[in-house]
C-alpha cells in the first residue's frame, strides 16, 4: 500500500478545519457570536494535551493516557469557552471579535513564554500515537479516519440542530436576542452554553492535530487557523450546514491539496511564496464572496424549505 | 395617588370578576441623560381586564412598557406582580427572559422580526417548552407541533394567515405574527403596544376581538394605542400619562371629557 503522507497531512489539515468551521457555524452563523479566537480554543486543546501527555507521569499507558489527556485538554478549552463567554457575553459584536481575538493571542504568547512547559519557541516533542502499527503512514491514515468519524459526527449534530428546536432558539438568538428574550428564552445562558461546548470541541480537535504532528510548535498558534476557518465559512455560506464544509473545501482544499499537491511549483516557493499566495488568495476570496454573493454560495438559510419538509406543506 | 374610578364600559367585561394578575408600580423613576423620562409613583394595573394607557409622543408609555418587562432597568423604585395562588414577584429584579416566564409577555410597537425564521418558526418558538431546547434533545420538533397544533392553527385561522412555511414579507404580516406569538404564550399579564398600528381595519377588529377573549379567560391585557376608538371601545380603565407621570386614572368616559386629556391631548374635536 502506497500512501502519500503528504495528501494525508493535507487532507487531515482540511477535515479538522471542516470541523473547526462546523462549529464555527454553529457560533456565528446562527448565534452570531463572533469569534475570531478559534485558535486559541484550539490551541488550549493543544498544549494543554501536549503538556499532560509530555509532562505527567502517568501511571498507565496508550491508549487510556490518550483518551485522559484528550478529555482533560477538551476540559480545558471548554473552560476556557466558559469564561472567555461570560467576559464577551454583553459585548457587541466589536466587543466579541476584539475580545476573543486578544484571547487567542494571549494562548499564544502564554505558550511560547512558558517555556518549561511547552518548550517555548523551541517546540515540544514527545507525541505520539496511541496505538502503533509499525508504519507511520498507516498510523497516520488511521489517525485521519479517526478525526473524519469525529467531523463526521459533528456535522450530523450540525444538521440535527438544524432541524429541532434547539437550532430554532439559537437562530431566534442570533436574529433578535432581545425579541427571543421577551419569548422567556435564556439567550444569554444558551450562548454561553454553546460558546462553552464548541470551543471544548475545538480543543479537541486541537489535541488530535497535537497527536498528528507530533511536534508542537507556537508559530502553529498564528491567526492563519481562524483566518482558514472563517474564510471557509463565510465562502461556503455561514448559515447553511453545508456552508462549512463546501466552502473550506474550495478553498483549504483547493489551495492546500490541490495546487500545492498537483501543481508544479518551484521548490523554493514554498518556504516563503506559497504561504503569503495563500493569504492572498483566501482574502480575494472572501472579498469577491462579500461583495457578490454576500451569504456565501450557498445563499439563505431556507427555513421555508425545511418547515415544509419536517412540517408539510 | 390618582384617584380610581369603580364604574366601567363595558358591563360584560365588568362581570368578569375573578381576580386577575395585578401589576403594581411604586415610585419607578427612569432617566436618560438627566431628563426624566418615567417618575410614577403608584400605580396598579389589573383591577380591571382591559386597561389603556394613553398620552402625546415623549409621555413614557412605552418607556413604562419596557420598564415592566425588564428591557430597561429602572433608576429606582419596585414593580411588582401579584397573582392569586402564586407568590409575589419583583419583576423589577428579574432579567428579562424570567419576566417573560413569569407570564407578563409585551407586543412591540416597532416591527420587529426573526430574520431567516419561518412564520411556523416564530410560532414554535413560542410554545416550545425550555426542556426541548436542550442542546442534545435532538428529536424534539415534530412532537412540539403536534402538541400545540390545534392553538396554531386556532389563531392562524382566526387571523386569516395561511400559508406559514415561510417568512414574513409585509409589515402588517410581522405584526400579526408578533401578536400570534404572544397570544401564544397564554400570558397572564399582555402588555400591547400600539397592536392595530399599520393593520386594516378588519384585521384591527379581529385583534380586538383575541385581546378581548384573552381578558375573558382572566388575562391582564395593558394596551397603549393612538387609535382612540380602539381604547375607548376595548378598555374598561385608562391612564393618562403625560411627561413621564401619570396624570389621570378612570373610566374612558371620564378621562375622555377631562379638560387636562383634550387641552394637551385630544384637542377640542374630541369632545
Amino acid at each position: 500500500m502506497v500512501l502519500d503522507t503528504f495528501l494525508i497531512s493535507g487532507l487531515f489539515h482540511v477535515v479538522m478545519l471542516i470541523g473547526l468551521a462546523l462549529l464555527l457555524h454553529l457560533q456565528l452563523g446562527l448565534s452570531r457570536i463572533a469569534n475570531f479566537g478559534v485558535v486559541g480554543f484550539w490551541g488550549v486543546g493543544l498544549y494543554a494535551f501536549g503538556v499532560l501527555y509530555v509532562r505527567v507521569d502517568w501511571p498507565f499507558g496508550d491508549p487510556i493516557q490518550f483518551v485522559v489527556c484528550a478529555a482533560l485538554a477538551t476540559v480545558a478549552a471548554g473552560l476556557c469557552g466558559l469564561l472567555v463567554g461570560w467576559l464577551i457575553a454583553d459585548l457587541d459584536v466589536d466587543g466579541v471579535m476584539v475580545g476573543t481575538l486578544g484571547f487567542a493571542t494571549a494562548v499564544a504568547l502564554l505558550a511560547t513564554t512558558e517555556q518549561d512547559l511547552t518548550g517555548g519557541a523551541l517546540g515540544m516533542g514527545g507525541l505520539r500515537f496511541p496505538y502503533d502499527t509499525g508504519d507511520v503512514a498507516v498510523n497516520e491514515l488511521i489517525w485521519l479516519l479517526v478525526l473524519v468519524a469525529l467531523v463526521a459526527g459533528i456535522l450530523a449534530y450540525v444538521w440535527l440542530v438544524h432541524r429541532n428546536p434547539y437550532g430554532r432558539l439559537l437562530i431566534a438568538i442570533g436574529s433578535n436576542e432581545p425579541l427571543a428574550k421577551s419569548l422567556g428564552k435564556p439567550a444569554t445562558r444558551t450562548k454561553l452554553g454553546l460558546f462553552t461546548v464548541t470551543s471544548a470541541l475545538m480543543g479537541l480537535l486541537g489535541a488530535m492535530y497535537g497527536v498528528m504532528v507530533r511536534f508542537l510548535e507556537v508559530s502553529s498558534l498564528g491567526i492563519e487557523l481562524t483566518l482558514a476557518a472563517v474564510v471557509g465559512l463565510v465562502v461556503g455560506g455561514s448559515v447553511r450546514v453545508l456552508g462549512a464544509v463546501v466552502g473550506v473545501l474550495l478553498t483549504v482544499g483547493v489551495f492546500d491539496i490541490v495546487i500545492q499537491s498537483y501543481i508544479p511549483l518551484p521548490a523554493d516557493w514554498y518556504t516563503q511564496t506559497i504561504p503569503l499566495l495563500r493569504e492572498v488568495m483566501f482574502g480575494l476570496a472572501l472579498i469577491l464572496v462579500l461583495v457578490f454573493r454576500p451569504l456565501g454560495l450557498l445563499g439563505h438559510m431556507r427555513r421555508d424549505r425545511l418547515m415544509k419538509r419536517i412540517h408539510g406543506a | 395617588m390618582v384617584p380610581e374610578s369603580t364604574t366601567t364600559v363595558r358591563p360584560e367585561l365588568a362581570a368578569r370578576t375573578a381576580p386577575r394578575p395585578r401589576l403594581t408600580l411604586a415610585n419607578v423613576v427612569k432617566s436618560f441623560a438627566g431628563r426624566t423620562v418615567v417618575d410614577v409613583e403608584d400605580l396598579s394595573l389589573g383591577n380591571h381586564p382591559i386597561e389603556g394607557l394613553i398620552g402625546p409622543n415623549g409621555a413614557g408609555k412605552t418607556t413604562l412598557m419596557r420598564l415592566i418587562m425588564g428591557s430597561l432597568k429602572a433608576d429606582s423604585g419596585q414593580i411588582r406582580l401579584e397573582r392569586a395562588g402564586h407568590r409575589d414577584v419583583v419583576l423589577s429584579r428579574l432579567h428579562a427572559h424570567k419576566i417573560a416566564q413569569c407570564g407578563v409577555v409585551k407586543t412591540n410597537q416597532v416591527i420587529t422580526d426573526f430574520d431567516g425564521l419561518t412564520i411556523l418558526d416564530s410560532l414554535l418558538l413560542s410554545v416550545t417548552p425550555e426542556r426541548r431546547e436542550f442542546p442534545l434533545h435532538l428529536m424534539g420538533e415534530r412532537a412540539t407541533y403536534e402538541e400545540h397544533r390545534a392553538e396554531i392553527e386556532r389563531q392562524l385561522d382566526h387571523f386569516g394567515l395561511e400559508n406559514t412555511r415561510r417568512l414574513a414579507l409585509s409589515a402588517g404580516e410581522k405584526k400579526l405574527v408578533d401578536i400570534i406569538r404572544c397570544l401564544l404564550l397564554k400570558p397572564a399579564v399582555l402588555l400591547l403596544d400600539e397592536p392595530t398600528a399599520g393593520l386594516p381595519g378588519e384585521v384591527t377588529q379581529k385583534v380586538m376581538d383575541a385581546v378581548d377573549d384573552l381578558a375573558g379567560n382572566g388575562t391582564t391585557v395593558v394596551i397603549i394605542e393612538h387609535d382612540l376608538d380602539v381604547i375607548w371601545n376595548l378598555c374598561t380603565q385608562v391612564t393618562f400619562m403625560a411627561e413621564g407621570r401619570v396624570m389621570l386614572r378612570g373610566e374612558p368616559s371620564e378621562i375622555r371629557e377631562h379638560s387636562t386629556v383634550v387641552e394637551s391631548y385630544l384637542g377640542q374635536g374630541h369632545v
